[in-house]
């Protein structure tokens, strides 16, 4: 199969061919190899299963795909056993060989692997009944489990580059335009500007040659939705970008991918060198008169550089800092020629509305959002992962129907969205439907898709210092507002942590927000002051406590806690002793323990570890007096 | 290299620099205009000296030594393409594990790029290091998700039992940690990554065992 | 064939030729906009933001810097208002965090001007005042010159700073070039007295 593809009666057969050799009954297991469950030790689950199968010599008769990201990524590593389409959770070496025995030679399922619904604790089989699962609409991301993304003849198979010889063969660069402005595809980055239109102005911008690029510089932390795209499913990326090129008239594309990421990038390249081979990339695609070619830009390490111009500015050769955006890229953009940027997210749906048509695009999501949106759920929810779900979706469902609700069933606080762009939104707006509009109007936005969900042991104060200390380290240094304003809220924000926080801080802070907010040069320094400003106007009491009485209501900010052994609780057990990094507590088998706090560092390894509670976290009170010497601890009855 | 007319005195002049936007014309000094058919005619006959200069160096008897050698490898690879800049660093980061000077001012000369751009763009970026590291990296997740599940008690734990800070190397080097903003494996968090092997799902008792696997 | 379009700066009308910056025309007007990052025989580099001006287009008032934005037909600009003085005002006491107070030169004269307390935020300061608001003039003066330049940025965010490379110190022709245009007084002369930092001295961590 290493011959070019002349025509689109050749790719048709070669499609037929493919899927002829394949047989939908034979026993498969889907097993999700990405990064994430990379760490969780998928390899050696993946190595173990392949022994088992060379062992009972079944190499023909079983297939072990290794996929994308599934979703799931809390009850990880998962599993999908075709066909009957049995889900199985929390994989460890051990169950490889029984899997292979009962599964799929026996036919019978194992319980204890399976689902299990923590409020009826019955257990669910089939992936479309799983609660995480039931609520989401996943065009894009079920296709993860059909294939393995190192093989391009999977892709084919399952009706890959169909779209893209409609728009070859079937469409004029006019039409496949106006088909992406009728179903309202809006940019997946966070901007939300009309796709459409984008590519609209870059067509109609008079200079030659132009340029499509494909932003895959993920840097908002929490947010893993272009990863697990572009490893599980590269090709759909590639045909969005050659459709684009066609309708916007261009010969030359770059992907960009962060250096954090080597499986996408790995995956991407493979994806690429396989589709030059078959003749989807290069000289006269297909046998039609449209040439296109792709290169591969590796990113280094800056948050910035994922802003469009900054990009291009890296792309160019020279360091990634953004430029006055008062033209538009799309006008003038690398070399100072025409260039369209989109998300990775944006380009992958281009080859669904193509097929589906417009109509079914719009159907989905609200009047001024269409189409579904993948989130990345992260934080303290029950079932953390990649969700897929229609625009419009409210809050509450998020965190609670598809979440399952706050871990160890705590209250529930906040939820972050947007990355460091966006700002905290409190329990009383629970209820607002997610899409590009609504969380603008209170200070907030959905950004690329990152939600972080916060519980009562987060403290708002340290989050907001977070975030400004993560743009103070990212920050390019370029213009005044943004990094001498950043450094100075920084160092108020340090203050109040500390307990050295005045009266006149909050006022401060207003002032020099409205200065960050207009005067800045990008969109890293002008939305740098929402996390800050959101967090003081909806956690209002909890800055009061820390300014004026010096007490974390949380008891997260280190300087303003301790931590204190009750004797009342303790047992003597030595557990706090042995694991305290500083040899700070001190007490012996039958002597309660007890904290020196000098030497203290507040890490909360004692608390972490005791089986009693009897570690407590105090703050805004002065440490109670130790125990006197050879306190016996009182022993608790049964254990 | 290409002909500017200046508007304001009329002068003309064969302009050679390195701007794409504007020149200054050295007879009053005003700005001029550079358009963009000017830009690329200039690139192209940089291109052409370029191709030439490079038949100069294959015909060379003998072979670059040292470091200006393993930086011409890299550079020949990359086609003697200064947009390539930050790929080439990347390459040459990842062979050597660090960045020395000389070998920055080599590739300022062969790559032909002015010595302050090579400068700032292995400054600007996280991945360069122009010092040494130890032989094994640890980069600890900081980002939103693995700090609200507790990545700055593994980060303290790392710092106290190995007994540097951030951005430290251990005295026998052994290991140097680093901070990173976000991996991208959120839903696992805390995170860290030793050597690019991903470690996820971390509790404080993981940590002793995990560094004992790396000399 | 550049065409004129008219717009309109602070109630005055004027009629301009096209591709030029809102900074330009207003210098036709004789109107005054401050800028420190700004010189007529270089690129607009966009890094001070005190050039900062109301305008307003199909109905929406925006905020940008009048050295950048070109204009276009049916532009109204306004260089003076309560919030413009409010931002530089600010913007000159954030700069001073980098450069400390005891600057001469162009923005002693602008602080004046605005009222700016430049010692409002000296407690926040960590480190040494080094009198320089990072404002890149020296370095597009001296890439000007030299075609490679003596001076470069090195690093990135609050670690930005201008060094001399210790390699490229011979090809410096004592042309005063970057202390002629500096808005801060800190560089005090060329050739025998250093004004920057070595290279060597920032890496090693002696600086």
């Amino acid at each position: 199969m290493k011959r070019r593809i002349k025509s689109l009666e050749e790719l048709e057969k070669l499609r037929n061919e493919i899927k002829a050799k394949k047989d939908p009954n034979k026993p498969t297991i889907a097993i999700c190899v990405g990064s994430g469950c990379i760490a969780l030790g998928v390899p050696e689950i993946v190595k173990a299963l392949k022994n088992d199968i060379t062992r009972r010599n079944l190499i023909e008769k079983v297939e072990i795909r290794e996929t994308g990201c599934l979703g799931s990524c809390e009850e990880g590593p998962m599993a999908i056993i075709y066909p009957e389409e049995i889900c199985y959770f929390r994989i460890k070496t051990e169950d490889a060989s029984e899997i292979i025995e009962k599964t799929i030679i026996g036919k019978k399922i194992i319980e204890r692997l399976l689902y299990k619904d923590p409020n009826t604790g019955r257990t669910v089989k089939n992936l479309k009944d799983i609660p995480f699962y039931k609520y989401q609409l996943r065009p894009l991301l079920e296709k993860n489990a059909l294939f393995d993304p190192k093989k391009i003849e999977d892709y084919i198979a399952q009706g890959g580059y169909s779209a893209l010889t409609k728009c070859l063969f079937k469409m004029k660069p006019e039409d496949i335009i106006s088909e992406i402005k009728t179903s309202n595809l809006r940019g997946r980055g966070g901007g939300g500007f009309p796709t459409g239109t984008k590519w609209q102005t870059t067509k109609e911008a008079p200079e030659d040659p132009k340029y499509v690029i494909v932003n895959c510089d993920e840097g908002d932390p929490g947010a893993f939705m272009d990863r697990a795209l572009m490893e599980g499913n590269p090709h759909s990326i590639l045909e969005g970008l050659i459709i684009g090129a066609i309708a916007i008239g261009s010969q030359q594309g770059f992907i960009y991918v962060r250096e954090e990421y080597p499986l996408a990038l790995e995956n991407i390249s493979l994806a690429v060198r396989q589709a030059e081979g078959l003749g989807f990339l290069g000289k006269n695609i297909l046998g039609s008169e449209f040439s296109f070619n792709v290169r591969i830009h590796r990113g280094a390490g800056a948050f910035v550089s994922g802003e469009s111009s900054a990009l291009m500015t890296a792309i160019e050769g020279k360091v990634g800092e953004p430029r006055p955006k008062y033209v538009h890229t799309a006008v003038k953009g690398i070399w100072n020629r025409p260039s369209c940027l989109n998300n990775v997210e944006t380009w992958a749906n281009v080859p669904l509305i193509i097929l589906n048509g417009a109509k079914w695009f719009r159907g989905i999501g609200t009047k001024g959002s269409s189409g579904t949106k993948i989130f990345s759920l992260v934080g303290k929810v029950k079932n953390t992962g990649l969700v897929e779900v229609p625009m419009g979706i409210t809050l509450q469902d998020l965190v609670y129907k598809i979440g399952g609700g706050i871990k160890e069933d705590k209250e529930f606080k906040a939820i972050q969205t947007g990355g460091p762009s966006g700002g905290f939104i409190p329990k009383k707006y629970l209820k607002l439907p997610v899409d590009f509009d609504e969380l603008d109007k209170i200070g907030s936005m959905m950004g690329s898709g990152g939600m972080v969900v916060m519980d009562e042991d987060t403290c708002m104060v340290d989050v907001a210092k977070y975030f400004v200390d993560f743009l103070l380290e990212e920050s390019c240094g370029k213009c005044i507002p943004c990094r001498d304003g950043l450094k100075v809220l920084s160092s108020i924000l340090d203050d109040i942590c500390r307990g050295g926080g005045k009266k006149e801080d909050t006022q401060i802070i207003n002032d020099l927000s409205e200065t960050i907010k207009e005067a800045s040069l990008c969109a890293l320094g002008s939305t740098a002051a929402n996390p800050v400003l959101t967090s003081l106007e909806y956690f209002k009491d909890e800055w009061e406590q820390h300014i004026k009485e010096k007490k974390c209501p949380a008891k997260a900010c280190k300087a303003l806690i301790n931590y204190y052994i009750e004797p009342k609780k303790c047992q003597a057990c030595l557990l706090c002793l042995k694991e305290c990094p500083v040899n700070a507590i001190h007490g012996d088998k039958d002597q309660v323990h007890w904290i020196e706090q000098e030497k203290c560092t507040k890490c909360g390894a004692c608390y972490d570890i005791c089986n009693f509670n009897a570690v407590e976290r105090i703050s805004g009170r002065p440490v109670p007096p130790l125990p006197p010497n050879g306190t016996k601890p009182i022993r608790k009855k049964g254990k | 290299m290409v002909l500017l007319k200046c508007r304001h005195c009329d002068y003309k002049w064969d302009y050679e620099g390195i701007k794409e936007h504007y020149a200054t014309c050295p007879n009053c000094r005003y700005k001029v205009r550079i358009t963009t058919e000017q830009v690329d005619e200039l690139h192209k006959r940089k291109m052409d000296l370029k191709i030439k200069n490079r038949y100069a160096v294959k015909n060379r008897p003998f072979k670059l030594k040292g470091i200006a050698g393993i930086v011409d490898g890299f550079v020949k690879e990359y086609n003697y393409d200064e947009s390539m800049l930050i790929q080439i660093l990347l390459k040459l980061q990842e062979n050597f594990k660090w960045l020395p000077k000389e070998m920055l001012i080599e590739l300022s000369k062969q790559l032909k790029v002015p010595l302050s751009q090579v400068y700032q763009a292995a400054t600007f970026y996280k991945s360069f290091t122009v010092a040494p590291r130890g032989r094994h990296l640890i980069r600890v997740c900081m980002g939103t998700s693995c700090k609200v599940r507790g990545s700055q008690l593994i980060l303290d734990i790392l710092e106290s039992s190995l007994g540097v800070k951030n951005n430290e190397t251990t005295s026998d080097g052994r290991f140097t940690i680093e901070t990173v903003n976000c991996i991208g494996c959120c839903a696992l968090g805390p995170v860290i990554t030793v050597d690019d092997e991903y470690h996820g799902n971390l509790k404080s008792f993981d940590i002793e065992r995990i560094l004992s696997k790396y000399k | 064939m550049v065409n004129s379009i008219t717009i309109e700066i602070d109630g005055k009308k004027i009629k301009v030729k096209e591709g030029i910056t809102i900074l330009e025309a207003a210098n036709q007007l004789n109107i005054d906009i401050p800028n420190l990052c700004h010189h007529e025989e270089l690129e607009p580099f966009g890094a001070c933001r005190i050039c900062s001006v109301e305008i307003e287009r199909k109905g929406r008032t925006r905020i940008v810097a009048a050295c950048c934005y070109p204009i276009e037909e049916g532009l109204k600009v306004k260089t003076r208002s309560e919030k413009i003085d409010r931002i530089r005002k600010a913007i000159l006491e954030l700069a001073a965090v980098t450069s400390g107070e005891n600057v001469t030169g162009e923005m002693r004269s602008l602080a004046s001007e605005y009222n700016a307390d430049l010692s409002k935020f000296a407690s926040r300061i960590t480190f040494k005042p080094t009198k320089c608001i990072l404002c890149g003039l020296c370095v597009r003066r001296c890439t000007e010159a030299t075609w490679d330049s003596v001076i470069g940025f090195v690093g990135r965010g609050v670690e930005r700073q201008i060094v001399e490379f210790p390699e490229k110190k011979d090809i410096c022709a004592v042309c005063t070039y970057c202390h002629d245009v500096c808005p801060t007084g800190r560089i005090k002369s060329t050739g025998a007295d250093p004004s920057f930092p070595s290279l060597d001295d920032v890496l090693a961590g002696r600086e």
